[in-house]
């Protein structure tokens, strides 16, 4: 209980500054392989998902919290506010991309092996792979999701995702990027229940300056917790066949 | 880039394409050695093409002392059990001849209750749009271990994770002894899965499967009381002896037993890419109005 307060605390200061406090005061266990652990079930407390910008202090580069759009890059992305029941990616059942997988309102598994971190989610069951022993991006193909290398450095595991495809969005208020799109992610152990993501986003077709989300998963603490399933498009086809039949 | 025409290209293999898949070429086993590569069947399939491998070796183990099954694999199954579990003696149109997987009962036929058989046959006859894959459904068990593409095992402290190709699906089993603990009420495409070992088996016990799935591309069914409980044995280096008990007192008259080898990926380096499935699915598309989808009829 007062783990789990000091936890809450923590996270309300850090959500609160605007330069990512120091998380050394906590030391992550070790996994087998003697990595930092990251591995349970995590989940944003409260999704950003509607509008990134009005997550309070979600945006922490630049201050000002706000996304720092080209200015015909901004008039799209006005465009897209405006049409997001129709053509926000999300609404079809797409896949998020990066970094909008791991801010929805669904839990995410995080599992490590010497090798890579994998994260499987309980979102239309998205799974992403992150290579720690492979160096370099692949090259001339792009993907929903990116193609993810990572390593550690000290307790963080940094995460470096290119060849993103430019059909996802950010949130719901339409901001997008262009396949230019290059996201550093980092995820911290900052207490037990605790694991500090922060994005650095990066696109020069799109944005003026590269910008930064940070925020906090918290752990699932029941016992026997497992993530179940959110089959969107089986969901829709469920609604359709509904609306068929009346 | 793996995404809608792919797809479109996966349902031609699967469907319009099945008289290939079901020729001899796709039913051998790999030259004694061979490693799976990627052949005829598909990336990830069974090409039988590479330098001659060493024999295997043994049993890799984890830091727990148990079966190290990391890695890239591929059923093994060569009776088409992606196209019909059960035997199939007789070719039918897109369905070329094999014996399935089933190993009991001998005669290789699923032990359907009648009304169950009769719903297989019409599924088979003009339900086939109706596939669960076309539509990017998680193929549920056992059909997920022999969907095509291979999957990738990754098995830190406390769980086996596996992920597939085809349409990112995955299984977690966790192997900390736990319970299952969903209500009966809950239903998942993959049901729950908790795992123990006995000797150097991995066995999964499976319930609160939903009745969305089939048991492969030609309608065969159960209900969601369907229960499975998997045995997974490696034997060498690169062999999984894979087995699974299906039960379901609504749909089957006894319980009945599949079995094949998971075969090691040897490719070097090897990963998996990724399959978008549902961003733009046309797959019912290739199919006639008369079998549920959305090609004119003649």
């Amino acid at each position: 209980m007062r783990d789990r307060l000091a936890g809450l605390l923590l996270a309300a200061v850090v959500a609160l500054a605007p330069i990512p406090a120091k998380a050394q005061a906590y030391t992550a266990p070790r996994t087998v392989d003697g990595q930092p652990d990251l591995q349970g079930i995590w989940q944003v407390r409260s999704s950003p998902d509607k509008d990134l910008e009005k997550a309070k202090g979600l945006i922490v580069e630049p201050k000002n919290g706000k996304i720092p759009y080209q200015p015909a890059a901004l008039a799209q992305k006005k465009q897209n506010e405006k049409n997001s029941a129709s053509a926000d990616p999300l609404n079809k059942c797409y896949m998020p991309g990066v970094p909008r997988l791991n801010l929805l309102a669904y839990p995410l598994q995080i599992f490590q092996t010497a090798d890579e971190v994998a994260i499987a989610y309980e979102y239309i069951h998205n799974w992403r792979n992150v290579y720690l022993k492979r160096n370099k991006h692949l090259e001339a193909i792009d993907f929903w999701q990116g193609d993810s290398i990572g390593h550690w450095e000290g307790d963080t595991l940094v995460v470096d995702v290119a060849d993103l495809n430019d059909q996802t969005w950010f949130d719901k208020a339409g901001d997008f990027h262009s396949d230019a799109l290059h996201v550093t992610e980092r995820y911290t152990r900052t207490g037990p229940d605790t694991l500090r993501y922060e994005a650095t986003i990066e696109d020069p077709k799109t944005f003026t300056m590269p910008w930064k989300i940070s925020v906090d998963l918290h752990r699932s603490t029941q016992p026997n917790a497992r993530l179940l399933e959110y089959e969107c498009h089986y969901l829709a086809d469920l609604a359709a066949a509904k609306k068929a039949t009346k | 880039m793996r995404n809608g025409l792919l797809n479109s290209l996966v349902a031609a293999a699967v469907s319009a394409v099945l008289i290939v898949a079901a020729s001899p070429a796709f039913g051998q086993e790999p030259p004694a050695g061979g490693p799976p590569g990627r052949g005829a069947a598909g990336r990830g399939g069974r090409g039988g093409r590479g330098p001659a491998l060493p024999p295997p070796g043994p049993v890799p183990r984890a830091a727990d002392g148990h079966p190290n099954m990391s890695g890239y694999w591929n059923a093994g199954n060569n009776g088409g059990a992606v196209f019909e579990v059960q035997k199939h003696p007789i070719a039918r149109p897109g369905f070329g001849a094999g014996n399935g997987a089933i190993v009991d009962p001998p005669d290789g036929m699923i032990p359907y209750q009648p009304w169950a058989a009769e719903k297989a046959k019409d599924n088979f006859e003009h339900h086939l749009a109706d596939e669960p894959e076309l539509h990017c459904y998680m193929s549920g068990l056992p059909n997920q271990m022999y969907r095509q593409f291979g999957f990738q095992i990754l098995q830190p402290a406390g769980y086996v994770a596996m992920n597939w190709e085809f349409m990112h699906s995955y299984r977690i089993i966790p192997t900390d002894n736990r319970p299952h603990a969903l209500p009966a009420s809950t239903k998942l495409f993959q049901g729950d899965s908790v795992g123990h070992w006995e000797d150097d088996t991995l066995v999964v016990d499976t319930t609160n499967l939903n009745d969305r799935t089939w048991l492969d591309s030609a309608g065969n069914v159960h209900t969601d009381q369907m229960h499975v409980v998997e045995r997974f044995t490696m034997v060498n280096d690169r062999t999984i002896n894979y087995e699974a008990t299906m039960e379901d007192p609504k749909a089957f008259t006894k319980p009945w037993k599949i079995a094949f080898p998971l075969n090691r990926n040897m490719q070097p380096n090897y990963e998996q890419m990724e399959f978008a499935c549902i961003e733009g699915n046309q797959d019912t598309e290739h199919y006639l109005e008369s079998a549920g989808g959305k090609v004119k009829g003649k």
